[in-house]
């Protein structure tokens, strides 16, 4: 039946990125892999390997191999080692 | 990936799982509201739900952006994307949201420009690239998305981006959990706090649930072992008769939140008197609108928009799926008329809402129910 193949497509697009890029409230753990410091940009890489610039202005002291919680585009705060 | 694989760990999530049956009380029936969409994506997609013991119910709340954006904004969304000139970004949900007379992909097919991005910063770079055309981006969502958005009027200030503009949308998640903790059809014994939107504002502006209405919050982090320990640490605040904001999601939340962010949100924008929410009605100081400082990128003060309230269609519901009132498949038209292809609702557009997350996922524990 042609929905359902529509409805696995829809599935699989879900799937592929893990949350919603509009959701306010979901963010991504993303590392690191260079930092463009003259304009406060950072480029970092997902767990899936897809690479994007990022806007590191709320974050101090931000280095290459941190992994940054982001979302939409900013990286909101630095994700710690637990410690318990 | 490190601090995430270790919390999708099936072994921990079944330890949880029994320590949570050990605490419950039998005979007494605990309904728990998740407030963030995030959160409801992530009980469907993982069954954390089948984890929890029957008396255990959770509730989904608010907290999808997309899904409380009413139908006339959209409309006003739809008339900007129209006017000669203009260049229409918006995120991938928000084009499927409909609006009275369809939707943002409709108007792209009746030959509005209208591109989706994955951050503000995208809007940017096609607004420095297209300097002949007037970009307008769509911003929505709480405090997480808001500093983005802000970030980048910074950015176009700085440069001198004279051609962005911005359709602002952003809402407050305070406001709303308000209105429905004083909606008198709703009962609650605690709430899973929002994770995100608590790295910015921080877990204190909470801190009023438990003060003024008795109820106890987790904020919680999005994978299914965060979220088994979170109704866990609200049971034992049950059982113990505590009633408190915890946080359980320590690796990313600090207490008192990103004070830079909050201070780049004040600087950006200001509440607006009161903002619309779907199904929830006015909602005053629940949204935000950019402030005199950035009123030169302001799409509202540059575009004459229809700005009609539009009620939403009558065989939705979800204002009451919003409100926790009523589950999704007790829509009367959830799986038939309304899917994710064809929404009828803004719940069933975003995978962050209520709707699609129970139909993407949660309707096949129904299934196996009733069979």
């Amino acid at each position: 039946m042609m929905p359902d193949v529509d409805r696995r497509s829809e599935l699989a697009k879900t799937e592929g990125r893990n949350h919603c890029v509009t959701c306010s409230d979901e963010a991504v753990p993303m590392r690191v892999v260079r930092i463009d410091e003259l304009r406060d940009l950072a480029l970092c890489q997902d767990a899936a390997g897809a690479r994007s610039s990022v806007e590191i202005a709320l974050v101090d002291g931000v280095r290459s191999g941190d992994t940054l919680l982001v979302h939409a585009g900013t990286a909101l705060t630095r994700v710690e080692e637990l410690t318990a | 990936m490190k601090f995430v694989d270790e919390f999708r760990d099936a072994a921990l999530g079944q330890v949880l799982a029994g320590e949570i049956l050990a605490a419950v009380e039998p005979g007494h029936h605990y309904k728990i509201m998740e407030v963030c969409g995030g959160h409801t994506h992530s009980i469907y997609k993982y069954g954390v739900d089948d984890l929890l013991p029957a008396n255990v119910e959770l509730v989904h709340g608010p907290g999808c952006p997309v899904c409380v954006i009413p139908m006339g904004r959209v409309d006003d969304a739809i008339a900007m994307a129209h006017q000669p000139g203009v260049i229409f970004t918006c995120f991938g949900d928000m084009m499927r949201v409909p609006g009275s007379h369809g939707t943002l992909t409709d108007a792209s097919a009746e030959g509005a420009d209208i591109r989706m991005v994955y951050s503000p910063l995208d809007a940017l770079r096609i607004a420095k690239r297209n300097p002949d055309r007037a970009v307008v981006f769509f911003a929505i969502g709480f405090e997480t998305t808001a500093p983005s958005t802000a970030l980048t009027l910074k950015r176009a200030k700085a440069e001198g981006v004279p051609n962005f503009f911005c359709f602002c949308n952003h809402v407050t998640i305070v406001p709303p959990l308000r209105a429905l903790l004083e909606s008198p059809d709703l009962r609650l014994d605690g709430f899973i706090g929002p994770g995100h939107v608590s790295t910015v504002v921080g877990a204190r502006p909470l801190e009023f649930i438990p003060a003024d209405y008795g109820k106890p919050v987790v904020v919680s982090g999005f994978e299914p072992v965060d979220i088994l320990q979170s109704v866990l640490m609200l049971l034992q605040q049950l059982s113990e008769g505590r009633c408190e904001v915890e946080n359980q999601y320590k690796r990313v939340v600090p207490y008192e939140g990103n004070l830079a962010a909050l201070r780049v949100l004040s600087e950006v924008f200001e509440l607006r008197p009161h903002f619309e929410w779907r199904g929830l009605g006015f909602i005053s100081q629940s949204g935000l609108k950019l402030s005199d400082a950035y009123a030169e990128f302001d799409a509202e003060r540059r575009y004459t928009i229809p700005n009609v309230r539009i009620a939403d269609p009558k065989a939705c519901q979800c204002g009451e799926v919003l409100k926790g009132v009523i589950k999704p498949f007790e829509c009367k038209v959830f799986g038939t008329a309304c899917t994710p292809e064809r929404p009828i609702g803004t719940c069933m557009v975003s995978s962050e809402g209520a709707c699609a997350a129970y139909y993407n996922y949660g309707r096949f524990a129904r299934e196996r129910e009733v069979v």
